[in-house]
């Protein structure tokens, strides 16, 4: 099976971690991630709050790229995920000239949702060598993957299972929560660092009392903003994965190493040794 | 004494508009058929039940709540929109929209008056948030990617940026943040240029013939 695979800004730079991981994860379930040749940013928040044109047509480069390779996306950031997906649909409305040729030929899934298909648990649970045993964890979804419901898709969107499902599959014990789309605030983190440290704090309290020892996200965005939230010591300890990076470690378990993780501000080692997950 | 939410809506909207109480905006209806015509959204449908601002998580720090942003535009009044906090500070997180019973995209409205207040006279309430978005599109006009190191850095050359973070003390927990992230390898400091940035470029130079 091959996907045409768009990364996204964020993998090239402070998500560098969950880029390594994805591509491994993916090799182990036997599925070819091509980059889509010289990709380029979807415009983010930025394009839509300026200028709704540049909204429209930067990602719809990204769209007739993958159309050429004739492969779906997948889409690891649920940022672009929602951009993409956006780009595309406004295109069928044909109310903004785009100088490329989209026609919505190709799909555009969001990587938990694709990996989350019965299908591919299967594939997961197969290929699970250590099942990451009492290992608790709460998932976090924030909001692009899944709002607006009726661009994204998602019927649940108010209780989304795919990370559960995915994490489960990890064999990690999944706690639910009520936090797990209550956005987190990273797109004003740069001019209004106050209310989004409101809401990420919120967020990471919500989840210790629930019990969980770690958080698992998708979102680069939702990553680093949990991560660094907890820079100094004072403000708690309570790690934050990348769903593929559970996986990659339930996979590969005896190939595990620190060095994997080296990039966690909230050091996530420690844990994952005390529970005899890592070496 | 206990204010009802009524109360509270006309108070406040009452001190946004700054002390004149007016019913009506100038342009009346007109500028209500306008934003429904450019955002899809049926605005007019709103019947300000305020469950949009009830499940924003940042109503707190809006001086317009959401659904007093709807019927802001209901009364067309623009300029109080386009000059508010609100604008700037919605973090697009679409639960207004999601939860709202008569499919207002309460959501989409905000966004289409930031592009709005963007291209106006008007200076942003929330002038780092603005030069930010402006910060973000220029860069990738550069590269046609965005690199977050040289994001940052360029963010901080804009003009009275570096000034007002020093003065509100935020250029220290800024410094200290970088830091944070240089440690854990999480900068890139060179940006990857894409071979293709001329087809981007080029964008850019037609992004004003905005709609077909
Ligand atoms: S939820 Fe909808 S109907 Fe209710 S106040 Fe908000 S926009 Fe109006
Ligand atoms: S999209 Fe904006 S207004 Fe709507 S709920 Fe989120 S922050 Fe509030």
């Amino acid at each position: 099976m091959k996907l045409a695979f768009y990364p996204g800004c964020s993998l090239e730079g402070m998500a560098n971690d969950y880029a390594r991981s994805i591509l491994a994860v993916f090799n182990h379930l036997d599925i070819t991630l091509v980059e889509i040749d010289d990709w380029s940013c979807c415009g983010a928040t930025a394009a839509h709050s300026l200028s709704e044109k540049m909204a429209v047509v930067l990602p719809a480069r990204n769209l007739a790229a993958a159309e050429i390779m004739g492969l779906d996306i997948v889409s690891p950031c649920a940022n672009c995920f929602n951009r993409l997906l956006f780009s595309k649909a406004m295109i069928q409305k044909k109310i903004f000239d785009v100088p490329w040729t989209v026609t919505g030929s190709i799909q555009v899934h969001d990587m938990t949702r694709f990996l989350a298909r019965p299908d591919m648990v299967e594939r997961i649970e197969a290929r699970v060598r250590k099942p990451l045993k009492g290992l608790k964890v709460v998932c976090y979804y924030g909001c692009q993957m899944v709002r607006p419901p009726r661009l994204t898709g998602f019927t649940d969107y108010e209780n989304p299972m795919t990370l559960d499902r995915l994490a489960t599959a990890a064999g990690a014990k999944v706690l639910d929560w009520s936090y797990k789309t209550t956005c987190c605030g990273a797109s004003i983190g740069i001019g209004r660092r106050d209310i989004q440290e409101s809401l990420t704090a919120r967020l990471l309290e919500k989840a210790r009392q629930t019990g969980a020892e770690a958080v698992v996200v998708s979102c680069p965005l939702c990553q680093v903003n949990l991560d660094l939230m907890q820079r100094d010591k004072a403000s708690g300890h309570l790690p934050v994965f990348y769903f593929t990076e559970l996986l990659r470690l339930a996979f590969e378990a005896e190939n595990g190493s620190a060095e994997w993780f080296r990039m966690h501000i909230a050091d996530p080692v420690p844990l994952l040794r005390a529970k005899d997950l890592l070496l | 004494m206990e204010t009802t939410a009524k109360d509270r809506t006309e108070i406040e909207s009452r001190k946004v508009s700054s002390g004149k109480r007016r019913l009506i905006g100038d342009r009346g209806s007109h500028f209500l058929k306008r934003m429904e015509g450019e955002t899809g959204a049926n605005i007019a449908a709103c019947y300000q039940c305020e469950r949009c601002t009830n499940a924003c998580p940042v109503s707190f720090y809006m001086d317009v709540k959401p659904h007093q942003v709807i019927r802001f535009v209901q009364l067309g009044w623009r300029e109080e929109l386009l000059r508010s906090a609100t604008i700037w500070v919605c973090l697009s997180c679409e639960m207004c929209t999601t939860y709202c019973p008569n499919e207002v995209a309460v959501a989409e409205t905000i966004l289409h008056l930031r592009s709005l207040a963007a291209q106006s006279t008007i200076a942003p309430r929330e002038k780092q948030l603005a030069v930010f978005h402006q910060t973000f599109l220029d860069e990738l006009q550069r590269f046609g990617r965005v690199n977050e190191a040289w994001l940052m850095a360029a963010l901080n050359l804009k003009p009275g940026i570096l000034k007002e973070k020093m003065r509100s003390g935020q250029l220290k927990t800024e410094i200290e943040l970088g830091l944070t992230l240089w440690r854990k390898g999480k900068l890139k400091l060179l940006p990857k240029r894409c071979e293709a940035i001329k087809e981007i470029r080029d964008l850019y130079r037609n992004r004003q013939g905005d709609r077909s």
